[in-house]
């Protein structure tokens, strides 16, 4: 017994160092993206900080045609747009496809199954050209419309509304409440942690998206930050600094909202083993 | 009884009326599409002329394409790399984090943390950490006196991408197996103890046949993954070195826009999603095992 204790007390300074070490090159790009550019390489606790890298990303950087501010609001316009729209449309057919008796409700059901066998790049060159086809080549249409509903996003929400009885619906009908009533104010608020799972994978997945927007937009002031920072990143690569200052700023608004709702992150995980 | 009919009617109408513009809208986003996958596939185009129907020819050249096959080789390389890397280290993970004392929240959210960095920043991030005269190669210059050419070196660079792969995945890929660790009824764990089963017999014979599920879960998403790869090579390696971290999308990418042949760019893509399910189908069918807890 006082074997097992002393290796589990090993174990978990072991488990210890390891996060420490996992969450190192995070604390590296942080402190680096305020160090001098010449201490960048050098040293791993800097002689003095400077806000130099940030000052040439929000200023300068226009002067090299990469102005990050813009794409930084591109991405939060974006990102936003594409995670409400999932979350109202999302709860809305899932609404319909698991609550109302009907048959076409179930076979969008099943297609809505069927459709998440493709993987993604599957689909993006015609994509591709239907968003050419449209005329929407350098728009931010071409980087939302697209994407404006998810089928995995109903899915979860079909499973989790599922689980409500039918009762509350009647007793709501009753009272005279509309469907959009019922979906939003009785169906949505029983389903939160569904709701903040969709929509943190949603924003998550619309934030760090890289091959789509890098397809259809070329004009640098429409880019979402990602193509942005890597186009600079592409040009401007000994410009470490501002190239590790971008990244910090590209990482906040992910790891915010994982902070934020990191309890229903831990629920996914054990959902999407069911 | 009347009403109740009367409130189902107006409930489909509610239905209908939520269905169709759905339809109308995955007609355009997702049949139309669906018809241009198609006719690349068996048509030659660039995009301007009319495409021409060209029968097989698209599927026929992905077998003689020295470079498919190049890329085919690669992504056997990655996932030679990817997929032990990640069971092993998750399966740790895993099963130290069910003997932590205390600290396991910290523990779980700097693993998770990682895994929500930006495919963009991240391989900014490890590009400059490793690059050849970046921290860990003058940390290495000035331990033992060499340094590494993480990422200019062909076998290293692959193996270096799976290394901030499995970096990034890891408190993803392990809390599933932790979740599976903890599905495992602790009667059985005692029951093999009395029958006097030492620790290695049970985590062979009882841990981790238990843990089935959880490992094919990851070994699948690893495969998933490993297939999808674009955004690490195209940032830090652009392919190279000798195209060894060239993948199926960077290839997708650059025939599509660079060589302007988005037939063939869409027949390789739908080659590769097929290998993959391929793949997936194989491993399910070898090593899957149905678990049940009576």
């Amino acid at each position: 017994m006082r074997k097992e204790r002393i290796v589990s007390w090993i174990i978990t300074i072991v488990l210890l160092a390891l996060a420490i070490l996992w969450i190192y090159p995070y604390i590296w790009l942080i402190i680096s993206s305020f160090k001098p550019a010449e201490d960048i390489y050098t040293t791993f606790i800097p002689k003095r900080l400077t806000l130099e890298h940030y000052k040439f990303i929000f200023l300068m950087a226009n002067k090299f045609q990469r102005p990050f501010v813009r794409a930084f609001l591109n991405s939060l316009f974006i990102t936003s747009t594409v995670t409400f729209s999932v979350l109202v449309t999302s709860a809305i057919i899932g609404y319909v496809v698991s609550k109302i008796e009907f048959k076409i409700g179930k076979y969008v059901f099943n297609f809505l199954i069927y459709q998440m066998l493709f993987p993604g790049f599957m689909f993006m060159i015609p994509m591709f050209i239907l968003i050419r086809n449209l005329g929407w080549l350098n728009t931010y249409q071409a980087l939302i419309v697209p994407s404006l509903t998810s089928s995995w996003g109903v899915f979860m929400f079909a499973q989790s509304f599922k689980t409500i009885p039918k009762d509350y619906i009647d007793a709501a009908k009753i009272d005279g409440a509309n469907n959009f009533w019922i979906v939003f104010r009785i169906m949505l608020p029983l389903a939160k942690s569904t709701a903040s799972i969709v929509g943190m994978f949603t924003f998550i997945g619309t934030w760090d998206n890289f091959l789509w927007p890098l397809m259809v937009m070329k004009d640098y002031n429409r880019m979402p930050l990602s193509v942005l920072l890597a186009s600079f990143n592409h040009e401007y690569a000994s410009y470490v600094g501002p190239v590790l200052a971008g990244a910090v700023i590209q990482t906040i608004p992910m790891v915010l909202i994982f902070l934020v709702l990191r309890e229903y992150f831990l629920q996914g995980i054990s959902m999407s083993l069911r | 009884m009347s009403n109740c009919s009367k409130l189902g009617k107006k409930e489909r109408a509610f239905g209908y009326s939520v269905i169709f513009p759905y339809l109308a809208y995955t007609a355009v986003f997702w049949g139309y599409p669906f018809i241009w996958m198609v006719v690349l596939a068996f048509t030659k185009w660039n995009y301007f002329s009319k495409p021409q129907f060209v029968l097989l020819s698209n599927f026929l050249r992905i077998f003689t394409d020295s470079l498919v096959i190049r890329i085919a080789l690669n992504t056997l390389n990655f996932l030679a790399y990817l997929i032990p890397m990640v069971l092993f280290a998750s399966l740790f993970f895993a099963m130290a984090l069910t003997k932590v004392k205390f600290g396991k929240t910290f523990i779980m959210l700097s693993f998770l943390v990682a895994n929500v960095s930006s495919g963009v920043a991240y391989s900014l991030l490890f590009s400059n950490l490793f690059s050849i005269n970046g921290p860990i190669n003058r940390l290495m210059d000035s331990l033992f006196g060499f340094t590494i050419p993480w990422f200019s070196n062909p076998q290293l660079a692959v193996f270096s991408i799976c290394l901030i792969i499995t970096w990034k995945f890891i408190g993803y890929y392990g809390l599933i197996i932790y979740a599976g660790l903890l599905s495992i009824p602790q009667s059985i764990y005692e029951a093999a103890e009395l029958d006097g089963a030492d620790k290695k017999t049970i985590f062979w014979k009882i841990t981790l046949p238990l843990l089935n599920p959880s490992l094919i879960t990851v070994t699948v998403l690893a495969i998933t993954l490993t297939f999808g790869i674009f955004t690490e090579p195209y940032m830090i390696t652009g392919g190279g070195p000798m195209q060894r971290t060239t993948t199926f999308l960077i290839y997708m990418y650059d025939t599509a826009f660079k060589r302007i042949d988005p037939s063939y760019a869409t027949t390789v893509a739908i080659v590769t999603a097929l290998v993959s399910y391929a793949l997936v189908m194989l491993i399910r069918k070898f090593f899957e095992k149905e678990v049940v807890f009576v």
